[in-house]
């Protein structure tokens, strides 16, 4: 009894999670060059009329295909969408050609905008100010929730207060001389038997330049490299709530 | 006919060193001009039957196809291919010298990849941009990387590189891919020596900027305005020349009324500085992702009885657009394809008529479809025939607006669509001679499919170009005759170029079907959808003893 109700739950509930899966696979799966008009084919694979097992769905649509340009929808739709998106596909493995005309989504009426920031409200301004993408953001130098790029250190935990600073000098930057005369800020990245690979932090966005060791004549441990010229974009108020949004960040808080 | 060919000689004389290219193939567009036309002649009509292949390379990863221009310099090709392969390869004998395979991401995640266009070469250096969206510089004679820096997070902004960079004096010019995400374009150099960025330019003016107007509220900020193509160069007015992509979302303009300067422009730029010069804008307030982002082809020609400096522009809408390339005045346009329903006309002064925008929350016929009345693949300008050759295609599509918020790096087109047969005629794709001023048509060449490849022409008075069935062809530029055939097993999606080394020419080609728009051709030819992918680069001379 237990289980013809549980069968019946199930079955009943499948068009709903159809109808929303072809919601959600109209506006993220179908658009420009990628699957197509219900499937149909584009940049990406037809999946019209192809028998693909639920777990495969899944998988792909959560994780991505590695090496392809199939990303991996998990920070980007509810488990509960990829779900009706699975659902959806794996009704069309049945379907003919050609298939049905789009169905025009009413105005207003799209799939909630997946959000970018997840934190509380108070976080909300200095994570805009991080990544802003109209100025060199601190994100050009320094990755924060898996995004921007991880040049200069983590911003785990108490580094805030130096933001603002102008007397500070940062302890990881060096000056770099090289045989041809030429001197630069720079943060070390690797090096081996043959090559010293350095950031040059003459100017934002850094440059990563690889150099043959002969090429380098010493890298002194200090500098007159401050991270203030590289924030001054940024008003004291700002750097406030970019202060606040990374103690979030490194302590949930 | 004798007038022209006078007019033709002269031009050559005074530009010849310039504007054609010789035993090397330098730029991506062959000079900077972007003529993709050569001054060898060994091959010519007479003896085009009796080519042969000689050599050929594997890049050996076949995923997105083979879109690039071989670049040529000193009897070395320099090539790229797809996930960011770059070979040097001897000219000569097809031997490999070095290559250089840049480490991605596994996960790339946004649409415009994983192909590439390929390299600049200059300074020393060659010079790419990447999937994950990084410039590198390698040193030329070894393939070390020298430096690499990244343009932006293709993370936050959805965009990243697969055009070719563009060397001006002592700068990399970069694009960057992003028109169909919700991304505020723009244009970037960095100095060759270092990486540093010297210069961006916004494609999308900012608040305070002069055209911020043309955006409602805050739809600048993913407007869109990608620079996905390589520009031009024009060294005696020290101007840069770069087409600019669509509007974002790509179908849906309510939130972005106004012109939406400077998408679906010619933006014409000073090199050392990155300011504007000058712009014209071909397709005001986009609502059909038509950009303008193709080659901008620098010829001089008369108008009216007058010599001018021109700019021709291809865009996606189907319509050529020929400027004066000193000023961006309006010379003339003229369409590509026939079937073409978005715009009834466009009149002298180069304001469209009677727009016909797709309504929103319906679905409508438009035509061309989102592939274009001609893709990207690049014309070329023969300065002995003076025409221009380029392709056109016949198709339409159903496109379903809808409203569409933004989500800053992620897709954002607005609508989806489907590709549909035209009204008039059968679908398929065309390769026409055309006058650049007037769009005089001389003669047409009929292809089943679309013709996805660049086309190259010669001082031996031919064409040369491939399809998507894998056949690479030769035409004779003045009537059209089809003189020589070559099946190389997979279509044709990148860029022609001739070269010569030791007195010897030789013609190569990239061969291997894929992209994105090799992915939606099954819905209107199902067929296609078992097309092989490949990538090799074929390269074909005349046999010893013919020369």
């Amino acid at each position: 009894m237990i289980a013809v109700a549980l069968l019946l739950a199930q079955t009943a509930a499948a068009p709903a999670a159809v109808a929303r899966g072809e919601q959600i696979f109209a506006q993220n799966c179908s658009v420009g060059y990628c699957h197509g008009v219900a499937g149909a084919a584009g940049r990406g694979p037809r999946l019209r009329g192809r028998r693909f097992s639920k777990d495969y769905l899944y998988g792909v649509t959560r994780d991505g295909i590695p090496s392809s340009a199939m990303p991996a929808w998990k920070d980007r739709l509810q488990d509960e969408d990829i779900h009706a998106v699975v659902e959806y596909v794996a009704s069309l493995a049945t379907a003919t050609d050609p298939p049905p005309p789009a169905n025009p989504m009413p105005p207003g009426t799209g799939p909630a905008a997946v959000p970018n920031f997840m934190g509380p409200n108070a976080a909300a301004r200095g994570h805009e100010l991080f990544f802003d993408p109209a100025r060199e953001n601190c994100g050009v130098c320094h990755s924060v929730g898996g995004r921007g790029i991880a040049i200069g250190p983590g911003l785990a935990g108490g580094q805030e207060i130096m933001l603002s600073d102008k007397a500070t000098h940062s302890r990881h930057v060096v000056t770099a001389k090289l045989k041809n005369g030429e001197e630069f800020p720079a943060l070390p990245a690797e090096r081996d038997e043959n090559q010293v690979r350095l950031y040059d932090l003459t100017l934002a966005p850094p440059v990563l330049r690889t150099f043959a060791r002969s090429e380098v004549v010493s890298l002194v441990p200090t500098s007159t490299w401050r991270h203030s010229d590289f924030v001054k974009d940024y008003s004291r108020s700002e750097l406030d709530a970019i202060v606040v949004y990374l103690r979030w960040a490194a302590t949930g808080k | 006919m004798r007038r022209c060919a006078f007019a033709c000689l002269l031009v050559c004389s005074v530009f010849a060193a310039d504007n054609t290219t010789h035993a090397d193939w330098p730029h991506y567009g062959g000079q900077r001009s972007a003529w993709r036309y050569s001054a060898l002649d060994q091959i010519n009509r007479s003896n085009v039957g009796r080519l042969q292949a000689v050599w050929a390379f594997q890049t050996g990863k076949v995923d997105g196809g083979f879109n690039a221009t071989p670049l040529v310099v000193d009897g070395v090709m320099y090539v790229a291919s797809s996930w960011n392969r770059i070979f040097a390869i001897n000219a000569e004998t097809g031997k490999e010298i070095w290559h250089y395979f840049y480490q991605n991401p596994r996960e790339i995640g946004i649409i415009y990849s994983p192909w590439t266009r390929g390299v600049a070469v200059g300074a020393g250096r060659v010079f790419t941009g990447t999937l994950d969206n990084y410039v590198v510089a390698l040193d030329q004679k070894t393939g070390r990387e020298l430096w690499r820096v990244n343009v932006e997070d293709m993370r936050q902004c959805g965009c990243n590189i697969t055009g070719a960079p563009l060397i001006v004096k002592d700068k990399v010019v970069v694009g960057v891919t992003g028109g169909d995400s919700a991304h505020r374009g723009y244009l970037t150099a960095f100095d060759v020596n270092t990486g540093r960025r010297v210069w961006r330019f916004w494609t999308i003016p900012g608040p305070g900027e002069k055209g911020h107007e043309t955006w409602a509220g805050d739809s600048w900020k993913y407007g869109g305005g990608a620079t996905w193509m390589t520009g031009s160069y024009d060294p005696e007015l020290n101007l840069l020349y770069w087409g600019v992509g669509n509007a974002a979302a790509d179908f849906y303009g309510e939130a972005r009324k106004g012109t939406n300067l400077y998408t679906d422009s010619i933006i014409a730029l000073d090199p050392d500085t990155g300011k504007l010069k000058w712009y014209y804008q071909e397709i005001p307030h986009d609502v059909w992702d038509f950009d303008a982002a193709f080659e901008c082809v620098l010829l001089d020609a008369p108008v009216n009885g007058v010599e001018r400096k021109l700019l021709l522009n291809v865009n996606k809408g189907g319509y050529t657009f020929v400027v004066d390339r000193t000023n961006g005045e309006f010379i003339s346009a003229w369409p590509v394809a026939e079937n073409i329903n978005w715009i009834q006309g466009v009149d002298t002064k180069g304001n469209l008529v009677g727009r016909n925008e797709p309504p929103v929350g319906k679905t409508s016929l438009m035509c061309p479809s989102i592939g274009g009345g001609r893709q990207w693949n690049h014309g070329s300008y023969s300065p002995r025939t003076g025409w221009f050759y380029t392709t056109g295609i016949e198709w339409c599509q159903a496109v379903t607006v809808s409203p569409e918020d933004p989500k800053p790096g992620m897709n954002f087109f607005g609508a989806v669509f489907q590709l549909k047969p035209p009204l008039h005629g059968s679908a398929g794709g065309h390769l026409d001679a055309y006058d650049p001023v007037t769009g005089k048509k001389f003669w047409s060449y009929p292809s089943k499919y679309p013709l996805l490849a660049s086309q190259l022409s010669t001082a031996g008075d031919l064409v040369f170009t491939g399809d998507p069935e894998g056949n690479f062809f030769a035409l004779d530029a003045r009537t059209g005759q089809k003189l020589w055939n070559f099946p190389t097993g997979s279509g044709h999606r990148g860029s022609p170029i001739t070269y010569s080394v030791n007195g010897r020419q030789y013609v190569a080609t990239p061969s291997g079907w894929g992209s994105a728009l090799a992915g939606l051709m099954p819905q209107l030819w199902p067929e296609t959808e078992s097309f092989p992918p490949g990538s090799t680069l074929f390269v074909f001379a005349l046999p010893a003893e013919t020369r």
